[in-house]
């Protein structure tokens, strides 16, 4: 006992460790903002940079960079409606509103605090229930992939704004774009148009960065006239009434953040889907029209990519398999220092949990201080006249695109989506269901593939395989209960034993 | 007249002498390295691990990206198109030489200087921990009663799993049903939750699960017992032919462009043997389930054109409607 708990407060006692955490989670922040430059990047580049630290250092400057990362791309998604990450697409949904009525400041200082609730609990349930919910994570056969991916997309309806169909064919242009690439199974080109650049498909940060970062400026020169708004840097730390106003909520946005963070095969940018999506339906009242300013549609989506962090480091720290990108490249870095990650990782260096543990905290805390400073500052962005900040935003999507995969041909094509983005608004379409679509397309490809394969090829085997096992079964059920919901059928069986 | 004659003379002496002292100063800046898989795979592993040695070796910074995509396609088409310089390397596994016969592309290792051949993964077929059975020779005798029934995990076409299908499939049969992961890391998580009944896996990948007991190595592909799995038997206790292929593993490698300048290429086969040679990195890459190689020149290319015909050819025999052209139209030698 003593040992866990010198163990979880090594990050915080020693000055070097405490320096690393804040110094990544500063870093981090900052280059979770820029569209393009994500957590996944930063963390491999520092495995070469770290290679002769102390493994303690290193991991300690990769949770900083991961937890900073992760809040970082709601900033630009709130100032500037561009998303700086995938996870951070819903947040643009109800921040941008927010700074547009002036509100830019209490809107990142709200997002902080949540983003460290949402923190704090994905590192509780870490630290409580790891070995357990790796044991429900690994539970999710294909099939279950698949249907998660089936609830995915039941989810336009609540991205798509006013026209169902238009949202219902964006999804399904996103799940096209998504389909780009080689053949997992067959390894033949698929909608290549005999292009060697596009084998490697279409990368989705790509198509973000085009249809939010590209085609909002270009959609800013319709209001060039138009006086930015004035922005109140007066009340940015949210009042306590307000935060336990929507401590409910973020409780419940965080627990679906760990929980689908766990599973392998998603990650934050999924659970803030779901998350937003939640707030939607359970909220009845919201401070203002969801879409227009929501604080909930603020709330949710922001605990829950930060709770998934703590989520995705389950599978990894019980069992060495990484949770998503991020882990996969921290996985790697153990084991150039010389460490076995796997099951016995907990076994034979029981350390590295509780520091990680204890780390994660820590840097939830940094971010509480980095999150609430500098706000003023950054709220006057929205101030800066459209002449200087719309060519900015270009250079940033072009700089930002480049770095995924130092590759041009993607360069193009995110301008080509930015084009494609900017007509698409103007004919009054949803941007987020197209990401929806270009996120889920792959999953619900790979997902229906493996399922059925597994039962080899026969189609009421699989049917079958849905209702007969209890975790499908929930997972059917819940999905029925989704379309029931949103047909007349609903209201029939209200009024028929609504009153009984 | 005179004037622009000299002026003339002194540029060409100038560029002259620039030239020489750039391959003779080599490396001068920094060298970008192109690894050709993901991050956080087996491929970025070894290079990351690999790479500060030779950095001190020579002086210089080699700035690593990953170009992942395509089985590789992307990032070797990437490094082919830059100068000749030996200021850009290719850091890649096997799968390019299997390029044209899968129609990825027409270009393989042949068509790059390899520099280097740093190791050679080993494989293990592992199973769940309460899998039924204890050997590949009680699965491969369970398949043989129940055909198409058993799931394998796989990686796709051309993947580390379909190869080593193919090579049971040249000397016995296994009928079985094909789950495909996008890699050994979701392959691996699907069968600790049951969801596939066994699946060919590099060791790297596999080797921790395996010693925790979460997996079962029903067989190690090589010729005699290991040291590092004990318990596990070679594969030729089930199948005796499948010697013939042996040893076979995925490798790793560094290439740069064909008509890179021969000093600079000895510069870097002289680094890399000094840096793949350490006892650190040695060490690495036992612990990471891989043996080390240390092949250049000759020895490095016999070693790609052995693999290839090897891979080849048991792909061809296995299954030769799956292949895009048949290696004896690609000129692959019978091994």
């Amino acid at each position: 006992m003593s040992d866990t708990l010198s163990f979880l407060l090594m990050a915080w006692l020693n000055p070097g460790l405490l320096g690393l955490t804040a110094l990544g989670v500063l870093a981090g922040i900052y280059i979770g903002a820029i569209p393009g430059l994500s957590v996944t990047m930063a963390v491999s580049i520092l495995i070469s940079f770290t290679f002769s630290w102390h493994i303690d250092n290193a991991l300690a400057l990769m949770v900083g960079i991961y937890v900073g990362g992760v809040y970082g791309g709601s900033r630009t998604a709130i100032l500037l409606n561009i998303p700086g990450a995938p996870s951070a697409v819903t947040t643009a949904f109800d921040g941008y509103p927010l700074a547009q009525r002036g509100e830019a400041g209490r809107a990142i200082g709200l997002s902080t605090v949540m983003s460290v609730i949402g923190g704090l609990i994905g590192v509780l349930v870490l630290a409580g229930t790891a070995p357990y919910l790796s044991g429900l994570a690994l539970q999710f056969a294909p099939r279950d992939y698949f249907l998660i991916a089936v609830l995915g997309l039941l989810l336009v309806s609540s991205l798509s704004g006013k026209s169902l169909s238009r949202g219902i064919f964006s999804v399904a242009l996103g799940g096209i774009i998504g389909l780009v690439g080689m053949d997992m199974v067959t390894a033949q080109p698929r909608l290549t148009l005999g292009q060697m650049e596009l084998l490697g498909g279409i990368h989705y940060v790509v198509v973000m960065i085009g249809l939010f970062g590209v085609a909002e400026a270009l959609y800013q020169l319709h209001n060039l006239a138009k006086v930015p708004v004035k922005q109140k840097v007066d009340k940015i730390v949210p009042p306590l009434n307000m935060v336990l106003k929507f401590l409910p909520l973020s409780v419940r946005t965080s627990v679906i953040g760990v929980i689908v963070g766990a599973l392998p095969g998603t990650g934050g940018d999924i659970a803030s889907l779901f998350a937003y999506d939640h707030a939607k339906r359970s909220v009845k009242n919201p401070t203002r029209p969801f879409g227009e300013g929501a604080y909930e549609g603020l709330v949710a989506p922001e605990t829950a990519n930060n709770a998934a962090v703590g989520g995705a480091y389950v599978p990894m720290l019980t069992l060495g398999m990484p949770g998503d990108a991020v882990t996969a490249v921290i996985i790697g870095a153990l084991v150039i220092h010389g460490l076995n990650p796997g099951p016995m990782l907990m076994i034979e260096t029981p350390h590295i949990f509780w520091f990680t543990v204890g780390n994660l905290a820590l840097a939830n805390i940094f971010l509480l201080i980095f999150g609430l400073t500098g706000i003023k500052i950054f709220s006057k962005i929205v101030e800066v006249p459209k002449a200087v900040l719309i060519p900015l935003i270009l250079v940033l999507c072009v700089v930002g695109t480049y770095s995924i995969n130092s590759n041009m041909t993607e360069v193009y094509w995110m301008l080509g989506f930015g084009i494609l983005g900017y007509w698409l608004k103007v004919f009054g379409f949803q941007m987020g269901p197209i990401i929806l679509g270009v996120i889920l397309g792959p999953l619900l490809d790979e997902s229906y593939r493996q399922a059925m394969s597994s039962v080899g090829d026969r189609g009421g085997d699989f049917l079958l395989a849905l209702v007969t096992n209890p975790l499908s079964l929930v997972l059917t059920s819940v999905i029925t209960l989704v379309l029931l919901s949103n047909t007349p059928l609903k209201g029939w069986l209200s009024r028929r034993f609504g009153r009984s | 007249m005179l004037k622009p004659l000299f002026t003339s003379l002194a540029v060409s002496l100038g560029s002259l002498a620039l030239a020489s002292s750039a391959l003779a100063d080599y490396p001068q800046r920094n060298i970008q390295g192109t690894i050709q898989w993901g991050a956080g795979g087996a491929t970025d592993n070894v290079v990351r691990s690999l790479t500060p040695h030779v950095e001190e070796i020579l002086g210089t910074t080699i700035v690593l990206t990953n170009r992942p995509g395509g089985t590789g396609v992307i990032g070797m088409n990437h490094v082919m198109r830059q100068r000749a310089d030996g200021y850009n390397m290719l850091f890649g596994a096997e799968n390019p030489q299997l390029y044209p016969l899968m129609g990825l592309a027409d270009f393989t290792y042949d068509d790059m200087h390899t520099v280097n051949i740093i190791g050679q993964g080993l494989v293990v077929i592992a199973a769940p921990e309460n899998s039924p059975f204890d050997s590949f020779a009680e699965l491969l005798e369970y398949a043989h009663e129940n055909p198409n029934e058993l799931r394998m995990g796989g990686t796709g076409a051309g993947g580390l799993p379909s190869t080593v299908h193919a090579m049971i499939n040249a000397v016995d049969e296994l009928d079985v049903r094909t789950v495909t992961f996008g890699g050994d890391g979701p392959g691996i998580t699907a069968m600790l939750g049951g969801h596939i009944d066994f699946m060919p896996l590099s060791l790297a990948a596999a080797g921790e699960q395996i010693r925790g007991g979460k997996l079962k190595g029903l067989a190690i592909l090589t010729a005699e017992e290991i040291e590092s799995l004990p318990g596990v038997p070679p594969i030729t206790e089930a199948l005796p032919d499948i010697e013939g292929f042996l040893p076979w593993g995925p490798f790793w490698g560094v290439f740069v462009h064909q008509d890179t300048p021969d000093e600079i290429k000895a510069t870097l086969e002289d680094a890399y043997e000094q840096a793949v040679g350490k006892e650190e990195f040695t060490e690495f890459l036992q612990n990471f389930g891989a043996e080390p190689l240390n092949l250049r020149g000759e020895e490095a290319q016999e070693y790609l054109s052995n693999w290839q015909s090897v891979t080849a050819w048991s792909m061809y025999e296995a299954d030769a409607d799956a292949l895009e052209a048949t290696p004896e139209e690609l000129g692959i030698p019978r091994p």
